[in-house]
């Protein structure tokens, strides 16, 4: 309590008369500031260059994507590169168009099946309760590189093997627990009284979840589909084993062209084209990461 | 706090979960334990109540069985030119698999026929269209037996040992750093997160273009003096280290993202009075980090390690990106996927076998982590008590 009470104009006189102590300390944050925006920057180029290199090739001519020693800025700027990937391979564009249906398809069954999943652990005190908890938490640590064998074997039997929907319900199942928490915790972010509130209005309660409720937890509930899209976009195991030819995605497709012996230029525009959504999409949900990946800490 | 009566409400919206989580998770998980264990019993052969394979199943018959054919009938076969042709089909009298006397149909590409006629009287079963579902270990041993199956395991574990520790380090340098109110700290947030919306197939791509011999880090190398003609890092058939080299360097740079979210979350829920009173104490950054950090940060550690442990024995676009298909390096992941590919060995039950093991090896792991971080935190409020 004294420490709190110490007269302003002390304080004030020890700023404009630093003792050499004090300077040398002063000088040391200033250096341990330093060295901290040193690193902080040294870090961030780290994980840029690396994006920057492929940018460069994918928007690079034919020619210099194969030529050394290789230039590190696309001079001159070209777009046959992905032109090539995307127009002239046989199968890119289709792929990407089965990626986009996949993941579009795994983002709406997962969080139609997930929120209301989500409302229920947050909002009621159950039975069982706990137990739900930790099981979704055990599937998220499952292996899910395992699934996809044996869902293979029946999706052949249920005549779904190599179609867009039989991936979308693989990755359905590899989203869903993810989901379910982040939507969980979404909820949690809003007071309860709101929802009470609008009942003591007159509102129902559906009418209280679709008018009141609904529209504070959006953007956490589109965050989450956003991410659900990306890890779609990415998964590359199950898309690949659960696909043979018609329906294959983008990165099950790039792993074929890999196994067959593709071009340079076909591997560095896809390892760009893959990119992409990374980029837009983390830059759309930064603000729910914490949100999302702590909530598995709690 | 609300519960008067049991609320159905909470169930009835939790079941759509509970339903699509046992149909595609936990069913399947049971299903690849079952198969890596079963339908490796002894080849039959499908007798037919009529010729063709529409009617119904009279009997199994185990191959290599003599038996007498009682009558001789054709199936209109539809070829793949749209014409159709007469398949022969046999009708034998035999012993079924368990015993009992049996007639029925059989197509002619199953049997061996004497003398090769087709009007002769008597058939051995050549070749069975099933296999009796019995317990195997068959599989299992196929997968230990394999050449590349230690290699596999081998890899996988070198990788884990090597890449983690780089991983929290880096992770944790990060999360301080972002943390440590530095301006502009919302755009190193972002750029340090990029990497968790990256494949490890595009990651794989990328660090290939570094380190393929016409790649950028021959082009600096070389650049600086250090080389004289562009070195072959990356090889098919031999390079093991500087394959794996590069697979570790595009791991810790794609997956340390995940890692360093989760110790954010942590750092953010330590009390900041805790490390300012350590301040005043007259702690450095390294005892505070040592003695009051990274002890509370514990569980978020815990959670990251068992999550990326997971994550990494799923790793294996990123090999194949950087070596190739035919590389000599194989993570387990790899091989899985190589036994179910029809195009590699095409055999889904020793791929099960291979899955099951990843599942054994990775929840095991994650219960050591589980048991070794509490005893080590008992043991620690023991001492304090």
């Amino acid at each position: 309590m004294t420490s709190t009470t110490l007269p302003q104009e002390r304080t004030a006189e020890k700023v404009y008369q630093l003792s050499p102590e004090a300077r040398i300390a002063l000088r040391n944050r200033r250096i341990r500031r330093g060295c901290a925006y040193a690193l902080a920057i040294a870090i961030a180029i780290w994980i840029l260059m690396p994006m920057w290199l492929i940018a460069t090739l994918a928007f690079s001519p034919g020619e210099d994507v194969l030529s050394y020693p290789r230039k590190f800025a696309p001079i001159p700027f070209s777009t046959d590169t992905m032109e090539f990937f995307l127009v002239d391979v046989q199968g890119t564009w289709e792929a990407t168009v089965n990626s986009v249906i996949v993941a579009v398809m795994t983002l709406i069954m997962s969080t139609i099946i997930a929120t209301p999943a989500g409302y229920a652990i947050s909002r009621y005190v159950f039975r069982g309760r706990d137990a739900v908890r930790l099981g979704v938490l055990a599937v998220r640590a499952f292996p899910i590189v395992i699934l996809a064998i044996p869902l293979a074997t029946n999706f052949i039997r249920w005549g779904i093997h190599d179609t867009v929907y039989g991936v979308a319900l693989m990755h359905t199942a590899l989203a869903l627990p993810t989901t379910i928490l982040v939507i969980s915790s979404v909820f949690a972010s809003v007071p309860y009284e709101f929802e009470e509130a609008a009942k003591v209005f007159g509102a129902s309660p559906l009418q209280a979840f679709f008018r009141v409720i609904l529209p504070l937890v959006l953007p956490g509930i589109a965050a989450a589909a956003i991410f659900t899209f990306v890890m779609s976009w990415n998964e590359v195991f199950a898309a690949s084993i659960l696909t043979s030819s018609d329906a294959r995605t983008l990165p099950a497709e790039i792993l074929n062209g890999l196994t067959a012996g593709s071009s340079a230029r076909f591997k560095f525009a896809g390892g760009f084209f893959m990119l992409v959504p990374s980029l837009i999409f983390i830059f759309l949900i930064r603000r729910y990461l914490f949100n999302m990946w702590g909530q598995i800490t709690k | 706090m609300r519960r008067k009566k049991i609320q159905w409400a909470p169930y009835m919206l939790l079941l759509p979960s509970l339903i699509y989580l046992a149909v595609f998770f936990a069913w399947p998980m049971v299903r690849a334990l079952q198969l890596s264990v079963t339908g490796g019993g002894a080849e039959l052969l499908t007798l037919y109540e009529e010729p063709g394979e529409e009617s119904e199943v009279v009997a199994l018959v185990p191959i290599q069985t003599e038996a007498p054919i009682v009558e001789i009938g054709t199936v209109e076969e539809e070829l793949a030119s749209g014409r159709t042709r007469d398949q022969y089909w046999y009708k034998l009298e035999t012993i079924d698999k368990d015993g009992n006397e049996v007639t029925g149909w059989a197509p002619f590409f199953l049997l061996s026929l004497d003398a090769g006629r087709r009007d002769s009287t008597q058939a051995r079963v050549v070749a069975g269209d099933t296999t009796e579902s019995a317990l195997t270990t068959s599989h299992i041993e196929r997968m230990i037996n394999d050449a590349k199956f230690m290699e596999s395991i081998r890899t996988t574990l070198l990788l884990i040992i090597v890449i983690l520790p780089l991983q929290f380090i880096l992770a944790i340098v990060m999360a301080l750093l972002l943390q440590s109110q530095l301006r502009g700290s919302t755009i190193f947030l972002y750029i340090y997160a990029i990497p968790l919306g990256v494949s490890d197939l595009a990651a794989g791509l990328i660090w290939l273009s570094i380190f393929q011999q016409s790649g950028y880090l021959n082009t600096v190398l070389e650049g600086l003096g250090i080389l004289d003609d562009p070195y072959i890092f990356i090889q098919r058939d031999n390079r093991f280290t500087w394959v794996l080299f590069a697979v570790v360097l595009a791991e810790v740079w794609r997956a340390t993202s995940i890692v360093m979210v989760i110790i954010v979350s942590g750092l953010q829920a330590i009390p900041s009075s805790l490390v300012e009173a350590g301040e005043v104490f007259g702690a450095n950054l390294w005892q505070r980090l040592r003695y009051i950090i990274l002890p509370l940060l514990m569980p978020s550690i815990q959670v990251a390690l068992i999550l990326r442990t997971i994550l990494a024995f799923q790793v294996f676009a990123v090999l194949i990106a950087i070596a190739g298909s035919r590389s000599v390096a194989t993570v387990m992941a790899r091989e899985t996927f190589y036994w179910y590919d029809p195009v590699g060995y095409g055999n889904p039950n020793v791929a099960a076998a291979y899955s099951g093991l990843i599942m054994i090896l990775s929840l095991g792991i994650a219960l050591i982590y589980l048991r070794t971080i509490t005893t080590q935190e008992e043991k620690s409020r023991r001492v304090k008590t």
